[in-house]
């Protein structure tokens, strides 16, 4: 006893700290627990609403046949909300790209704070006003009628600044090391970027572009005024003819009186929900590295 | 400013050195022929009136303390330093003759490729890497691509290790093997003078040995111009060698002369490791 006095009191300071190590270990386990539980909670009820409500409405008829009145299906609606979103999609990709590759590598130019404070402030206008400025300009002046067109540009719109700027966050998560690399090859600036720093940040920007398209998804304001609605299957016209789309489903027909019209704004909402589910696992999977392709800089 | 005052306390003798070369000319014609060369990030002096003659087909080493300005010196002769913006350079730098400052920079660094201390492989597969260098400089045949690529590995001595993974990420490799990536993927661009900027500091002794027998290989179709921290690798590979002290080039000379019967006495204090 005499002997093993001496170091006693540091054994009971390290279990001291033990014991709080465990308190805060248990602390943090457990508000991350309770976060868990909010966010899969939430989702999942959602998801349980949606589909409960819904599944009356969830039968085949739903993806065979188009709408008619307040009954029949929903295949011109699915339709359609994929023709706005990939619509909208061909129309901001290209450009959304082309601006972050400007914002990222050309920075020097005096045109980049501009248009990053543009993209801000796009993205903090409310998706009505777009609609209503789409329909000013689109369907009254130009003269097109509510269509594929409009409401696309409309969509295009929306996604622009999403696009832009993870583009330009993920060309500069590219590293220095490999812009000089090729740049010390003799590299033009084109080759520099798009054969290297494009590839190289590819994942970033498919989850921006896959980003776009969720919300593209999700958007019913800027196409009530763009799109309007359509009982009937598209028949090609880009600019003459308006079109149906699943968050119009939900928007009009949870007010209508009728049964049959409550099922389908449930099974309309089941579809967006699948729809942007699917577009998030998907941009979680452009996410996951090759093995064996795992970049350095991230080690 | 404060980095010239404390370069003309330890250096004092710094402005004894002329600008122009260093030591006998060398019985080779120049490749690359520096003159008061003066070099700033910003404001800031970091070399001071360079001037030296680079012989053809031979290796040069560059040696020095570490912020005395040897990768800036190497980062000017292929006009890497214009890739940060606030730098400027005056005085005179020629390719067989030529202004390097009045040509395009792309034809500039095709002729003067560069390896960096850090290897830095693309993140893509191991042929691509290599083909790029052939791709800048218009290859697109892919026959010719494949015997390109193949010929760079070839002279990296890298071919045996990977001619069976050519499709396999660069990253599958080791830090040594990409750093003979490397070499392969300047080689493909067929460059008259290769700048290597310390190559092997993150290297083993085997490693090593491998890019320094490289070297000796290439000199003979390449000018080599080689940074490097280590003593015995400049007395190992070098025909000639510079000695850098505070962004000047105090002694530049046949290596054997600088390393047994250094001019000058910094020279002989560092190479003894008496600083720096
Ligand atoms: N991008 C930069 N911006 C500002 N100053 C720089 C930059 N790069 C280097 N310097 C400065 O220039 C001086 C020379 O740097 P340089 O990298 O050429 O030295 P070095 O001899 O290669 O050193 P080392 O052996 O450590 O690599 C240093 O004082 C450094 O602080
Ligand atoms: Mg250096």
């Amino acid at each position: 006893m005499g002997t093993a006095a001496a170091p006693l009191p540091r054994i009971r300071a390290a279990s001291h700290h033990r014991l709080r190590r465990t308190i805060l270990d248990f602390l943090g386990w457990g508000m991350s627990a309770i976060a868990f539980l909010l966010l899969g909670g939430a989702m999942v009820w959602i998801l349980a609403v949606v589909v409960m409500r819904g599944y009356h409405a969830l039968s085949l008829t739903v993806i065979t046949h188009v709408t008619e009145g307040y009954g029949g299906g929903l295949l011109n609606a699915i339709e359609g909300t994929l023709i706005l979103a990939f619509g909208g999609l061909i129309l901001s990709a290209p450009l959304g790209l082309a601006a972050g590759i400007y914002l990222a590598e050309f920075d020097r130019g005096r045109l980049a704070p501009v248009i990053r404070f543009l993209a801000d402030v796009l993205v903090g206008v409310p998706s009505i006003v777009i609609g209503y400025f789409c329909y000013v300009t689109l369907v009254e002046r130009l003269g097109w009628k509510f269509s594929v067109a409009a409401g696309s540009v409309a969509l295009a719109i929306i996604s622009l600044p999403y696009i832009c700027r993870t583009s330009e966050m993920a060309l500069r998560q590219v590293p220095r090391a490999l812009r000089e690399g090729a740049y010390a090859l003799g590299a033009r600036d084109s080759r520099v970027v798009l054969g290297i720093c494009v590839p190289t940040a590819l994942p970033g920007i498919l989850t921006g572009v896959l980003l776009a398209l969720a919300i593209s998804v999700g958007e019913t304001a800027p196409l009530i005024y763009t799109a309007d609605w359509s009982n009937y299957l598209w028949t090609g016209h880009l600019t003459k003819e308006p079109i149906g789309y699943l968050t119009y489903a939900i928007w009009a027909f949870i007010t209508e009186p009728f049964a049959s019209a409550h099922a389908l704004a449930y099974a309309a909402a089941f579809f967006v929900t699948l729809f942007v589910l699917l577009i998030s696992i998907a941009s979680r999977m452009v996410l996951v590295e090759r093995p064996g392709w795992r970049r350095p800089w991230t080690r | 400013m404060g980095a010239t005052s404390d370069a003309e306390t330890i250096c004092p003798t710094g402005k004894t050195i002329s600008s122009e070369p260093q030591g006998p000319l060398p019985a080779t014609a120049a490749k690359i022929s520096v003159r008061h060369l003066n070099f700033f990030y910003s404001r800031r002096q970091v070399l001071y009136d360079i001037g030296l003659d680079i012989p053809e087909k031979k290796i040069t080493a560059l040696i020095g303390p570490s912020g005395c300005g040897k990768s800036t010196f190497l980062r000017t002769l292929n006009r890497m330093f214009e890739t940060v913006p606030y730098t400027r350079v005056e005085g005179e730098v020629k390719l067989d003759g030529e202004d390097i400052f009045g040509m395009s920079v792309v034809d500039l660094r095709r002729r003067v490729g560069m390896v960096f201390q850090k290897s830095n492989p693309f993140p893509k597969s191991i042929f691509d890497n290599v083909a790029f260098g052939a791709r800048v400089n218009g290859l697109k045949n892919r026959d010719k691509l494949r015997e390109v690529v193949e010929t760079s590995l070839r002279r990296a001595a890298l071919w045996d290790e990977v001619k069976d993974s050519l499709r396999k990420s660069a990253y599958s490799l080791s830090g040594g093997q990409q750093q003979r990536l490397c070499i392969a993927r300047a080689l493909a661009v067929d460059p008259e003078v290769i700048l290597l900027d310390e190559p092997c500091s993150a290297l083993d002794p085997i490693a090593t040995a491998k890019i320094e027998d490289l070297l000796f290989d290439l000199v003979g179709s390449c000018t080599i111009i080689i940074v490097t921290h280590n003593m015995q690798q400049a007395a190992r590979v070098a025909d000639q060698t510079g000695f850098f002290l505070l962004g000047r080039l105090i002694e530049f000379d046949k290596t054997e002369v600088m390393f047994k019967n250094p001019s000058r006495k910094e020279t002989e204090d560092y190479i003894s490791g008496r600083f720096g």
